[in-house]
């Protein structure tokens, strides 16, 4: 009797102290898994402040004034655009040009 | 020998005690332990909750989860305005500790002056002092690396509008606490604000979450916004605005693009214009917007809607004979004038040369009331149906308080008023066959039913007179553009000035549609107080419809639908008012 009173004190213990570990444990790793998400979060903001940044480099005013400035471009005119119509399945395209 | 005192055998242990007096003792004891647990399952099961709030208060915290602002994007899903991380600077003067090389760097880090930036911290009572709110995240995270004593940050958004000035009158802006203050920012804070959730959490000694406690309300994220602008076509449209308005010296102008199928709003752009990042010194005639909140008498533009009507009560067809000499006509005492006197003009050239008198002739035939349904019709007197701050309806009186010649005066367009949103709407009726379309500023896939004003016959007929009225001949030759149709109508109308008109000053505006076969969009513009010595709108606004015309038509895919060629300006412009 005293022998068997003695083993289940010990598993007693031996249980406790892995209760103890477990939850040491769990919450460590809750720890990692808030930062991991904290970091998901600030990355997606920064990717959405390289969005806009992007789309600031890509605004019209700026696209019109480089290609102005620097590519030497101008302005397509119906005088100097031809327009292609697709015409589906037979395979060849017809050219509805508007003459320049 | 005798005096010695056997102490063994003192005579007060000699004595038995009495037995109660043990009992007594045990049951003290016995009582205080009982006292003892009564208390602890008192405060552990009974009233236990004191305890455990202050548990709570000790190591349980409510974090915010901010709900992100939804964007505002364009109709082919380009960024209009986008909620950035912006980081705030805050101190705590009574802690900070800087010498005058790290002041000297902060100030620079911070764009502001050093005596700026010193008088800040001086205060030492203050606990909490902002220093700069909104930073850039890059200058944010070089000030957190300089790791100054007493200065801290805190997490803020801030919104960036990539298009800047060109769509600010559409877009709007929001305030420091990201509150929506103008344009479609505060008409829709609701739905782009979102609602921030929060969550119970445990944090340990080191302040690291441990463990979620209870449910967590997640955050409702902000909707995005999609506007049916076009950003190019809104910004061509600014660009040419800006540059018709400074080429005339004008005051202001605006400009409305209309998709007649969706009923949908390309672009809507007014100058002048601010830039949202920098709202320091912001004047009302920069925050106005113009084609919506400002409202004027439509002038010329509003004979072709008596005409229709003319042609809808069957009093004329458009090849009918008016005599418009001598270029004027008395109605009841006052005298109505042509600027241009013609002699006998068809219906077709009434609107081609924009004859006053003509059309007045025509207008005298109906009724008042009949005058007055078509222009509620058509939207004149009533708020367009667009969520937006300030739209105004203009003005149109009941038809009971007209008299003779207040009839004759709004047959072309004086006497009643409507801003040029309005006006561009309006016009639809001429390019959908006779029904006007709802408008919208929000995208939408489908075409759109209207609501009929007109017969669709007398619709086109009109449109062809619209037609002759941008051609050769007609009031707005600068109108035409290059491989694209055109039909519109000028107007020019005296500004009003207290409580009559002013002498020298003018409205010049032009709304037309385009192209005429298989009409795709409306334009409408307006040049506030032009003073360059043009004034005419044939003159000042529609060389900004010919070329908004092309650029719209061209960046929607429009073909074409007249050869091109060298498009001839026919070089006199007539034109009355």
């Amino acid at each position: 009797m005293m022998r068997l009173n003695l083993v289940l004190l010990l598993a007693v213990l031996a249980s406790a102290v892995y209760l103890v570990n477990v939850q040491y444990e769990s919450r460590r790793v809750f720890t990692e898994l808030d930062r991991a998400r904290s970091e998901a979060r600030r990355l997606e903001t920064e990717y959405e402040r390289l969005q806009v940044e992007k789309r600031g480099q890509a605004t019209p005013a700026r696209v019109e004034k480089l290609a102005r400035e620097k590519l030497q471009m101008r302005q397509a005119t119906p005088a100097i655009t031809t327009y292609v119509t697709y015409s589906a399945p037979a395979g060849e395209d017809v050219a509805a040009g508007v003459a320049p | 020998m005798s005096r010695s005192i056997q102490y063994t055998s003192s005579p007060l242990l000699a004595s038995r005690t009495p037995v109660w007096r043990s009992k007594f003792v045990v049951g003290a004891i016995a009582l205080a332990f009982f006292g003892l647990a009564a208390r602890a399952a008192y405060i552990q099961v009974v009233a236990n909750d004191f305890f455990q709030r202050q548990g709570v208060v000790r190591f349980e915290r409510t974090l915010d989860l901010p709900a992100n602002r939804g964007r505002i994007l364009d109709r082919n899903g380009l960024i209009l305005a986008s909620s950035v991380p912006a980081p705030s600077i805050w101190a705590i003067p009574e802690d900070v500790d800087l010498d005058k090389a790290q002041l000297q760097r902060l100030a620079k880090m911070l764009d502001m002056p050093v005596s700026d930036l010193a008088k800040k911290l001086r205060d030492e009572d203050k606990t909490f002092v902002w220093i700069k709110r909104q930073v850039d995240a890059g200058i944010a995270k070089q000030i957190a690396e300089m790791n100054l004593k007493g200065i801290y940050q805190r997490k803020e958004y801030k919104r960036e509008y990539p298009e800047g000035e060109s769509a600010v009158h559409v877009v709007g802006f929001t305030n420091v606490e990201d509150n929506g203050q103008e344009g479609v920012e505060l008409t829709f804070n609701k739905d782009l604000a979102g609602k921030s959730g929060s969550r119970r959490v445990i944090k340990d000694r080191l302040g690291r979450v441990v463990e979620d406690v209870g449910d967590q309300i997640p955050p409702v994220e902000g909707r995005d916004l999609q506007l049916s602008i076009d950003s190019k076509v809104q910004f061509f449209a600014y660009q040419k605005l800006r540059e018709a308005v400074v080429e005339n010296k004008a005051q202001a102008g605006s400009v409305v693009v209309l998709d007649v199928l969706t009923g949908e709003v390309l672009a809507l752009a007014n100058y002048p214009s601010y830039s949202p990042a920098k709202r320091s010194n912001l004047t009302g005639a920069q925050l106005r917007n113009r084609a919506l909140t400002d409202t004027f008498e439509p002038g010329s533009t509003m004979k072709p809607f008596s005409i229709a009507l003319a042609l809808e009560k069957g009093l004329v067809k458009p090849e009918s004979i008016i005599q418009t000499a001598p270029g004027k006509i008395t109605i009841s005492g006052s005298t109505i004038t042509d600027a241009h006197p013609h002699g006998a003009l068809t219906v077709n050239e009434v609107i081609q040369k924009s004859s006053n008198v003509g059309t007045v002739k025509l207008a005298m035939q109906m009724q008042p009331h009949e005058m007055w349904e078509m222009f509620s019709q058509v939207g004149l007197g009533q708020k367009p149906q667009v969520p937006f701050p300030g739209v105004v309806s203009g003005r149109l009186r009941a038809y009971k308080t007209w008299r003779p010649i207040e009839q004759a005066t709004m047959s072309y367009g004086y006497g009643l008023s409507a801003s040029l949103f309005q006006l561009a709407r309006a016009y639809s009726v001429f390019a959908r066959d006779g029904s006007l379309v709802p408008v919208t500023l929000l995208k939408t896939a489908q075409q759109v039913e209207g609501v009929k004003v007109f017969e669709p016959r007398h619709a086109r007929e009109v449109l062809h007179m619209l037609y002759l009225a941008a051609g050769p001949g007609g009031t707005a030759p600068k109108a035409q553009t290059m491989g694209y149709s055109v039909g519109g109508k000028t107007g020019t109308a005296h500004k009003q000035e207290g409580k009559g008109y002013a002498a020298k000053k003018y409205r010049g505006f032009f709304v037309g549609v385009a192209p005429i076969d298989k009409p795709r969009i409306v334009v409408a513009v307006m040049i506030d107080e032009p003073s360059n010595g043009k004034y005419f709108g044939g003159d000042v606004a529609a060389p900004v419809f010919s070329e908004t015309v092309q650029q719209t038509l061209r960046m929607l895919g429009v073909q074409p639908d007249m050869a091109v060629r060298p498009q001839i300006v026919a070089n006199a412009v007539e034109e009355s008012f």
